[in-house]
């Protein structure tokens, strides 16, 4: 009966049809179940959410050794765009409408900043491959006044927004570049290299990707990085399928943990007068304290001002700086190697002295040595006549030292070399151990006969020790060991090690320094005379230096000197002149006359050097100034080196209290944002 | 000529005191579901979806009660020339039809844009119902005499299949199948014709499916792994499901679909916008509802009496309309779910849309209309 067929198929469908609805319904609580006990679903609905955004950490602050702000933090006026938002027409967009409009939109932001049609064609260009829904920033450091142009116009400048972020800065600019350093947006090849490792170098990598986040890329901001980064924070915030927020609503956070900060040894007005002092001149000065091992000056010129780095060198002005023949870029007081000439005399003496020569020891100086069938000269050329020790290095005769290297032979003066500092490196730039960075220090070049053997130049002559008598040769020193010696020197013998941070976590208080091992101090006392002598006395080499203007009051204290303190004792100091001899003077040339080196090339002058310590009667800052091409060790650098001086005994740093890290970071944060 | 008007006029007013008020109930709650949802999706504005929503299910509605009171004949004798008249648009559509987004589906005639695969739906149960109700009784359990119902069913699905709508073409030849089924195919045909319709689908996946279809189904078999192309609705979906628990986020608070994470959430993908703001009590409450509107059309067939003019007709057409129904349930919300592979078919009565919408009151019109004259002999002898 096709009726009953009829009620049992269709009860069949129906009991189909509820078969069905029963799996569909088993599949939901299925889903949900294994979400229970996996929390797989929840976890990816929740990832789809929030977005996770870096909170970038506010980096440390470099302090001065008296607390002036070095590298800091500041509001930075910045205007971007969210290409999503210019569309003139939202419903209707393509690639060329989103590009016409950001032309027209970013267009009207350069008329106002002042930027031209290229500049307009570039930021486009970046924009359009750029995410859409987020801020692309146009330009970074707006004035003020072209802030507030912006802000005034915005109202008509669909998708432009002008806001404040913060910003690493650098209030003294050129003055600290070197020391201190940089920060830079991380690199393409930095990105790369975290990628390899893993996937906590994915997570890291995102991070690096972060438009906020610096990393220090030279100088302390590059060798303190761990110290001064701090630790990123994050913020969930809601955002739709496109990627737009759309709540302040946040899913949970974590503060950033703020960087440390640190406190440096440098006095940041003789660091400024010391850049100051150089002029136009390359080159680069260092003070030190002969008791700490504070490194309270330490100057390159030319600097550069590192703010240009922050957010992004341009390529022209990267290459002016790179190219520039007086190199800014770098780090001459820790890199730059130099022949120490003359300034190396002292070495000499004590090593002669050691050798067991004595003060009646007399050279008579004719202007020329011959030895070994040639003639070597004395850079004065009718010669200094009868001298000893004393007189040879106040006048800086080149024969008595020709003839006293002889007497000492070269493995000992490279000892005292090596003991003076000579031939190492200080780790100045990395105040912490396993930092995980090296040294930007030079560690020059003190040759000896197992050196010569070991580069394969065979047998050493004496040749090469009279040339060692007078610092040049393979001799290479840089102006941070120039210092070290002249501070060791102007200790009576002591290790004097430098030191660039004073205070940061990690650091550790210094120890007083050590007796230097084998060297009497009678024998610095002499050469350290000889050095009075340059300064002081008639027939010194910087006898022009002698007069610093400066006396010392009953109570102590060191004064400009002015018509009433006419009758108080001079502070005084003690120094060497020296002249690095960049190119061989050939026969030939010596034949026709010695060029002097103003009628060279500069680049082709002697290099001038100056290391002086004071006051003399209480030694306690060493200073060593190097001016690169700069002719005469006595015409150029001495007058650095005293301009220096005054102001490091003028205002003596190291009797003043320092500032305490601690009291600076509690006063830093009570200041509102 | 007044008194006949007024006469029809009292037969729709008597008509509704017999009116099934539980199949209108059911159908009330269901598409209130959706506006509810239409609601949440217009992030809680009524101009815009919920309105149009909740005026189109009115009068559609109105429309359903209407056809309620038209004699089951008229729908018996309308039967094949509806389909004629549907079919020939479908072959207007191949023809003269506008193609948007890649498939050619719309006909325009005048100021209307009508989709006459959505049509056929109806029309198909009703073609196949009356050809069922002419045939002798022992006939329709032979291949032969189902070989005509065949063809009825093969042309539009082909035509529909060509545009190309899988979904609506997969739809009618389900419903079609369903009255074939119904009126009594013997399973020796049955089970044979099941092993070839399986060659068949694998024939079809090789030869007939277009690209973008194919890529469904691949991901939907796992052979191709594919989050953010076409595999992405599926797994939003599921994300949004399995996150949900047994109560939901509440409603407008769904953070997949309110974030737009979910896609099609205002037509396809609504049953998962359901389950997200309601939880699995949400879902299996709209499942409820629909098997209760299945089960009630189904009861109205049952109670068809056989002395009835076209009693065969009525029988079957009424359980076509339930097999219908619950193939777009089914299809649908096996299809948010990852269950079946994704096939563009809206969740009737809650997904936004006016033809489907159009459809399925049609189709529960012709329910009405059947389970309002079941005793209309016997009422008239009374009266």
């Amino acid at each position: 009966m096709s009726g009953d067929r009829f009620t049992r198929r269709s009860l069949m469908l129906a009991s189909g049809g509820v078969v069905g609805m029963g799996a569909v319904a088993v599949r939901m609580a299925h889903l949900q179940t294994s979400d229970f006990l996996s929390g797989e679903w929840t976890e990816q609905a929740r990832e789809n959410r929030y977005d996770r955004r870096v909170v970038t950490p506010p980096r440390g602050i470099i302090y001065d050794r008296f607390g002036v702000h070095l590298a800091t933090t500041r509001r930075d006026y910045r205007v971007s765009v969210i290409p999503q938002d210019v569309d003139s027409d939202p419903r209707r967009v393509t690639p060329q409408s989103r590009q016409a409009d950001l032309t027209r939109t970013i267009g009207v932001v350069a008329g106002l900043l002042g930027h031209d049609e290229a500049w307009v064609r570039r930021r486009v260009r970046e924009a359009m491959v750029a995410n859409a829904y987020e801020p692309f920033v146009l330009r970074q450091g707006l004035h003020w006044d072209e802030f507030c142009a912006i802000n005034v116009r915005l109202p008509e400048l669909k998708g432009v927004s002008a806001d404040d972020s913060e910003t690493r800065s650098y209030p003294l600019g050129p003055v600290f570049a070197h020391p201190i350093g940089y920060v830079q947006k991380p690199t393409q090849r930095e990105i790369d290299r975290v990628l390899e490792q893993g996937p906590e170098g994915e997570r890291r990598a995102v991070y690096l990707r972060t438009p906020d986040v610096r990393l220090g890329k030279s100088g302390l901001e590059k060798t303190m990085e761990s110290t001064l980064h701090g630790e990123a924070g994050w913020r969930l915030v809601e955002v739709n399928a496109q990627g737009r927020p759309v709540s302040e609503h946040s899913g949970g956070e974590r503060k950033p943990k703020p960087g440390g900060g640190i406190v440096l040894t440098i006095d940041a007005d003789l660091q400024r007068t010391a850049m100051e002092a150089f002029g136009e001149q390359a080159g680069s000065a260092i003070v030190m304290d002969t008791v700490t091992g504070d490194v309270l000056v330490m100057a390159s010129a030319p600097g550069f001002d590192p703010n240009l780095f922050v957010n992004g060198i341009g390529q022209q002005e990267f290459r002016a700086l790179n190219e520039d023949e007086k190199h800014p870029l770098y780090h001459k007081a820790l890199t730059g190697s130099y022949s120490p000439g003359s300034t190396f005399k002292m070495v000499v003496g004590i090593a002669a002295k050691q050798a067991g020569l004595t003060d009646d020891w007399k050279v008579n100086c004719p202007g020329f040595f011959p030895f070994g069938g040639r003639n070597f000269h004395c850079w004065k050329r009718g010669g200094h006549g009868t001298v000893n020790m004393h007189s040879a290095i106040k006048g800086s005769c080149d024969v008595y030292f020709y003839r006293a290297a002889l007497y000492a032979g070269p493995e000992r003066i490279a000892n005292v070399a090596r003991a003076l500092g000579f031939g190492q490196t200080y780790g100045v730039d990395v105040p912490l151990p396993g930092l995980n960075v090296t040294t930007a220090e030079k560690k020059g070049i003190v040759p000896d006969p197992a050196w010569w053997r070991e580069i394969g130049r065979g047998k050493w002559t004496d040749g090469l020790t009279v040339n060692f008598g007078i610092g040049q040769g393979d001799l290479q020193v840089t102006p941070i060991q120039l210092a070290v010696y002249t501070a060791r020197l102007a200790s009576n013998g002591r290790a004097v090690m430098p030191r660039l941070v004073r205070e940061g976590p990690g650091v550790r208080e210094p120890q007083a320094f050590p007796m230097l091992p084998h060297l009497d101090p009678s024998h610095l006392a002499a050469v350290r005379a000889g050095m009075y002598g340059v300064s002081n006395e008639g027939g010194g080499t910087a006898i022009s230096a002698s007069n610093l203007g400066i006396v010392r009051m009953p109570d102590g204290r060191i004064v400009r000197a002015t018509p009433e303190t006419r009758n108080l004792p001079p502070v005084r100091i003690a120094g060497k002149t020296g002249t690095a001899q960049v190119r061989v003077i050939t026969a030939a040339e010596r034949l026709r006359g010695v060029k002097s080196n103003d009628s060279l090339a500069w680049r082709l002058r002697d290099h001038a050097l100056f290391v002086c310590f004071g006051p003399w009667d209480d030694p306690r800052y060493a200073c060593a100034v190097v001016v690169e091409h700069g002719g005469g060790g006595s015409a150029v650098a001495g007058p650095i080196a005293r301009e220096i001086m005054r102001e490091t005994l003028l205002k003596d740093p190291s009797r003043r209290p320092p500032a305490r890290l601690a009291q600076l970071e509690a006063d830093g944060r009570e200041v509102p944002a | 000529m007044s008194s006949g008007v007024l006469t029809m006029a009292g037969k729709v007013v008597g008509g509704v005191g017999r009116l099934n008020w539980g199949i209108i109930t059911v159908l009330c709650a269901i598409a209130f579901i959706g506006v509810m949802m239409h609601f949440s999706v217009s992030e809680g504005a009524w101009a815009g979806m919920p309105l149009t929503h909740s005026m189109r299910f009115m009068s559609l509605l109105a429309v359903a009660i209407v056809l309620a009171a038209t004699p089951p004949r008229w729908w018996y004798e309308a039967a094949y020339p509806l389909y004629g008249v549907v079919l020939l648009l479908l072959v207007g559509v191949e023809v003269f039809g506008e193609t948007r987004m890649g498939a050619t589906r719309w006909l325009s005639i005048g100021p209307l844009s009508v989709q006459p695969s959505e049509f056929m739906k109806v029309t198909i149960v009703m073609a196949l119902a009356r050809y069922y109700n002419d045939l002798r009784p022992d006939r329709a359990t032979t291949l032969l005499w189902s070989l005509p119902a065949f063809l009825l069913l093969c042309v539009p699905v082909g035509l529909v299949m060509h545009q190309p709508d899988l979904g609506t073409g997969m739809l009618i030849a389900f419903a079609g199948i369903a009255i074939v089924f119904l009126a009594g195919l013997s399973w020796r045909y049955i089970v044979p014709a099941l092993v070839i319709a399986a060659v068949g689908a694998v024939a079809a996946y090789q030869f007939v499916l277009h690209d973008y279809q194919r890529a469904r189904v691949n991901v939907f078999l796992g052979l191709a792994d594919d989050p953010l192309g076409e595999g992405y609705h599926v797994l939003q979906s599921k994300i949004a499901i399995g996150s949900a628990g047994l109560f939901g986020q509440g409603w407008m608070q769904g953070s997949q679909a309110q974030l737009n994470f979910l896609p099609e959430k205002h037509t396809d993908f609504i049953f998962t916008m359901i389950v997200e703001e309601f939880g699995l009590f949400g879902g299996l409450l709209v499942l409820l509802l629909f098997a209760m509107l299945m089960g009630l059309a189904i009861s109205v067939a049952a109670r068809v009496r056989s002395q009835a003019p076209n009693a065969y007709f009525q029988k079957l057409a009424v359980a076509g309309v339930a097999a219908t129904l619950a193939c777009y349930v089914l299809i649908n919300t096996g299809m948010v779910m990852g269950l079946v592979p994704v096939v563009g078919i809206p969740l009737p009565l809650i997904s936004y849309g006016g033809t489907a919408m159009t459809t399925l009151m049609v189709c529960f019109g012709l329910v009405l209309s059947i389970d309002n004259h079941r005793d209309s002999a016997s009422a008239r002898r009374v009266r």
